[in-house]
C-alpha cells in the first residue's frame, strides 16, 4: 500500500513533470501561401537593385533641387561637392539647407569623364561599372516592382488576404492601442503565442503604407523624371512642383524605403529569425501553443 | 581622433562592401542573360509608352523667362582634329549635311538650305540622364521636313546622326539613332540656333539633335550625316549609340 502509494506519488510527479515539459507545443500553420512568398522575394531583389543602381545615379549628380530646373551653380537644398576637383585633396562640403558641413579628404573624388572634365563623385563606383547601363538596370527592376505591385495588390483583395491580415480592425484603430503598440515596439517586447499569428497594428499600417503609399509615390515621382510621360501628363509635374521636385521627392521616398527595410529586417531578428525566414521561404510558421490537458 | 579613424574605417569598409556587390553586377552586364534582359525591358517600356502616352504628345513648351542663365556642358564641348577647326575658321562655308541611305533623294545641304526651310523654336527642359536638368530655346528645321525632302523609302525604320566629335575614350565619332516615330515628331529639330544667336560650339555647332521625348544623349550634336537605315546592326557595335555601344547605355532612354 505504501509501495503503491509513493509509486503513484512518483508516476504523478513524472506525468507532472512531462507536462511542465511539454506545455508549450509549436505547431507549424502555412502562414505564406505561395504568391505572397513570390511575390516577396522578386520584389526584394528589384527593391534591392532599385536601391543599388538609385545611389549610383546619386553618386553622379549628388544635389536635390526644388522646381524644374536644376543643375550645377543652381541653388540646392541638398548638396555633395567640392569647389576645385583638380586639387590632391577634395574640399568636399555637405550642404543640408543653410548648414554646411566640412568632409574635406573625408568623402568625394574626382573622376575624368573622358570628356577633357571632371566629374565629382560621392564614392568610388567600381572600376568595371557601366554607369550607361545602370539606369537600364533601375527601369528593368522598375518594371518587376510595378507590374508585381499591381498583380500582388489585386490578389491581396481578391483572396480576402488584405481584409484578414493587413486591414486593422476597429478595436486597433484606437489611440490606446497604437500608443500599447508602440510602447512594446520600442521596448522590443515580441509577441509569444496566439498574437503572433497575426500582424500587430503598426505592421499592418507598414505594410499597407507600403502599398498604398511608398511605392506609388515612388513610382509615379520615377515616372514624372521622363519628358515622354509629362509630355502626355502635364499634370504630373505640377503635383510635385516640378521635374526636380520630383527627384528629389524621389529619393526622399527611396530613403523612407530603406529605412523601412532596415527596420524590417531587424524585427526579423528580433521576433525569431529561424520561424520567419522558414514561413517566407516555405510558407510554413511555427505558433506557439500551451498542450491542452 | 580614435573614432574619426573608426568611422572613416567604417565609410571605407561600407563603401568598399557596396563596391564589391556593385562589381559582381557590373561583370553581369556583358554576360548573358543580362544585355538581353536589358533589351527586352526597354524593348517594353517602349511599347509601354506608345501604347499608354497615345499618339505623338507634345513635350511641354516653357516661356522665356524660365530659360536657364547657365546651361551646363554635356559631352564633347570641343571636337578635335583640323576638320572641324577648318570648319569653324570658315564659319562652316563648307560644312554640308549629308542625308543617305534609304532615301530616294539623297541630300547635301548647307547650313543656308537649312536657315531657308520653314523652322521652329521651342523652349523646352533638357534633361540628363546624370539627373540634372536645364531650359534653352532651340531653333531649326523639323527633322521630319528633311526627311520628307529626301524621300524615306518603305523599308526604313531607323534615322543614325553621325557626328563630328570623336570621343577620346574609344577614338569613335559619336553616333546616335532614333526611330521614325521619333524623328518625325513635331518637335524634333536640326537645331542650328540656341536662345536667339547661332548654336554655339560647346552645344554642337553647326547643327545638333533635339529629340525632345528623349534624354540627353539621344540629342548628338555636331550632326555631320544623316543615315535612314532598316537596321542598327551595322551601326558601330548595333546597339545603336556611342553610349549604348560603350556602356550599355539603353537605345529607348526616354522612357
Amino acid at each position: 500500500m505504501a509501495l503503491d502509494s509513493l509509486e503513484s506519488k512518483a508516476y504523478a510527479a513524472f506525468k507532472k513533470s512531462r507536462v511542465i515539459v511539454h506545455r508549450m507545443i509549436q505547431q507549424l500553420e502555412l502562414r505564406h501561401p505561395w504568391p505572397v512568398r513570390l511575390w516577396h522575394w522578386l520584389t526584394a531583389t528589384a527593391i534591392g537593385v532599385l536601391l543599388l543602381t538609385g545611389m549610383l545615379l546619386f553618386d553622379i549628380h549628388p544635389r536635390l533641387y526644388w522646381g524644374d530646373d536644376g543643375h550645377e551653380g543652381m541653388p540646392a537644398f541638398f548638396s555633395i561637392s567640392a569647389p576645385d576637383l583638380d586639387r590632391p585633396v577634395l574640399q568636399t562640403d555637405l550642404q543640408i539647407g543653410s548648414y554646411h558641413f566640412d568632409l574635406s579628404g573625408r568623402l568625394g573624388l574626382a573622376v575624368d569623364t573622358g570628356f577633357g572634365d571632371k566629374d565629382f563623385l560621392v564614392f568610388t563606383p567600381p572600376a568595371d561599372w557601366d554607369f550607361g547601363a545602370t539606369r537600364g538596370w533601375h527601369f528593368l527592376c522598375a518594371w518587376v516592382l510595378i507590374l508585381g505591385t499591381i498583380v500582388y495588390v489585386v490578389y491581396l483583395v481578391a483572396s480576402g488576404r488584405l481584409r484578414r491580415m493587413l486591414w486593422p480592425t476597429s478595436d486597433e484603430f484606437t489611440l490606446a492601442s497604437l500608443g500599447r503598440e508602440l510602447s512594446q515596439h520600442l521596448r522590443l517586447r515580441r509577441a509569444r503565442g496566439e498574437a503572433t499569428r497575426r500582424y500587430n497594428l503598426l505592421q499592418k499600417i507598414s505594410y499597407l503604407g507600403m502599398f498604398f503609399v511608398l511605392i506609388p509615390v515612388l513610382v509615379v515621382s520615377g515616372i514624372t523624371m521622363s519628358n515622354s510621360v509629362t509630355a502626355a501628363f502635364p499634370d504630373l509635374l505640377a503635383l510635385f512642383g516640378g521635374r526636380q521636385s520630383a527627384r528629389s521627392i524621389h529619393f526622399i521616398a527611396a530613403m523612407l524605403l530603406l529605412g523601412f527595410i532596415l527596420v524590417h529586417v531587424f524585427q526579423v531578428f528580433v521576433a525569431g529569425f529561424f520561424n520567419l525566414m522558414r514561413s517566407m521561404i516555405t510558407g510554413w510558421f511555427a505558433v506557439e501553443r500551451e498542450e491542452s490537458p | 581622433m580614435s573614432r574619426l579613424i573608426t568611422r572613416r574605417g567604417l565609410i571605407v569598409g561600407g563603401a568598399a562592401a557596396a563596391g564589391s556587390l556593385l562589381s559582381a553586377c557590373a561583370r553581369v552586364d556583358n554576360h548573358w542573360p543580362a544585355p538581353a534582359m536589358l533589351d527586352a525591358s526597354d524593348a517594353f517600356t517602349r511599347g509601354a509608352e506608345r501604347l499608354l502616352l497615345g499618339r505623338r504628345p507634345l513635350a511641354r513648351e516653357l516661356s522665356l523667362a524660365d530659360i536657364s542663365a547657365h546651361f551646363p556642358l554635356s559631352g564633347t564641348f570641343m571636337p578635335k582634329g583640323d576638320v572641324y577647326k577648318r570648319f569653324l575658321d570658315e564659319e562652316f562655308a563648307s560644312w554640308r549635311l549629308r542625308v543617305h541611305g534609304l532615301v530616294d533623294r539623297p541630300l547635301s545641304l548647307s547650313l543656308a538650305d537649312l536657315h531657308a526651310l520653314p523652322s521652329r523654336t521651342q523652349i523646352t527642359l533638357h534633361q540628363c540622364d546624370e539627373g540634372w536638368s536645364a531650359v534653352a530655346q532651340w531653333t531649326g528645321v523639323p527633322l521630319g521636313r528633311v526627311l520628307g525632302l529626301a524621300g524615306v523609302q518603305k523599308r526604313a525604320r531607323y534615322v543614325v546622326f553621325h557626328c563630328l566629335d570623336q570621343v577620346e575614350l574609344d577614338r569613335n565619332y559619336y553616333y546616335e539613332s532614333i526611330d521614325l516615330r521619333d524623328a518625325t515628331h513635331p518637335q524634333t529639330i536640326l537645331a542650328y540656333g540656341m536662345n536667339g544667336k547661332a548654336l554655339p560650339v560647346q552645344h554642337g555647332a553647326p547643327l545638333r539633335l533635339r529629340v525632345e521625348l528623349q534624354i540627353g544623349y539621344k540629342n548628338a550634336k555636331y550632326v555631320d550625316r544623316i543615315e535612314v537605315v532598316d537596321s542598327l546592326g551595322s551601326i558601330g557595335k548595333g546597339r545603336g549609340g556611342w553610349w549604348e555601344d560603350f556602356d550599355h547605355a539603353i537605345w529607348y532612354a526616354g522612357q
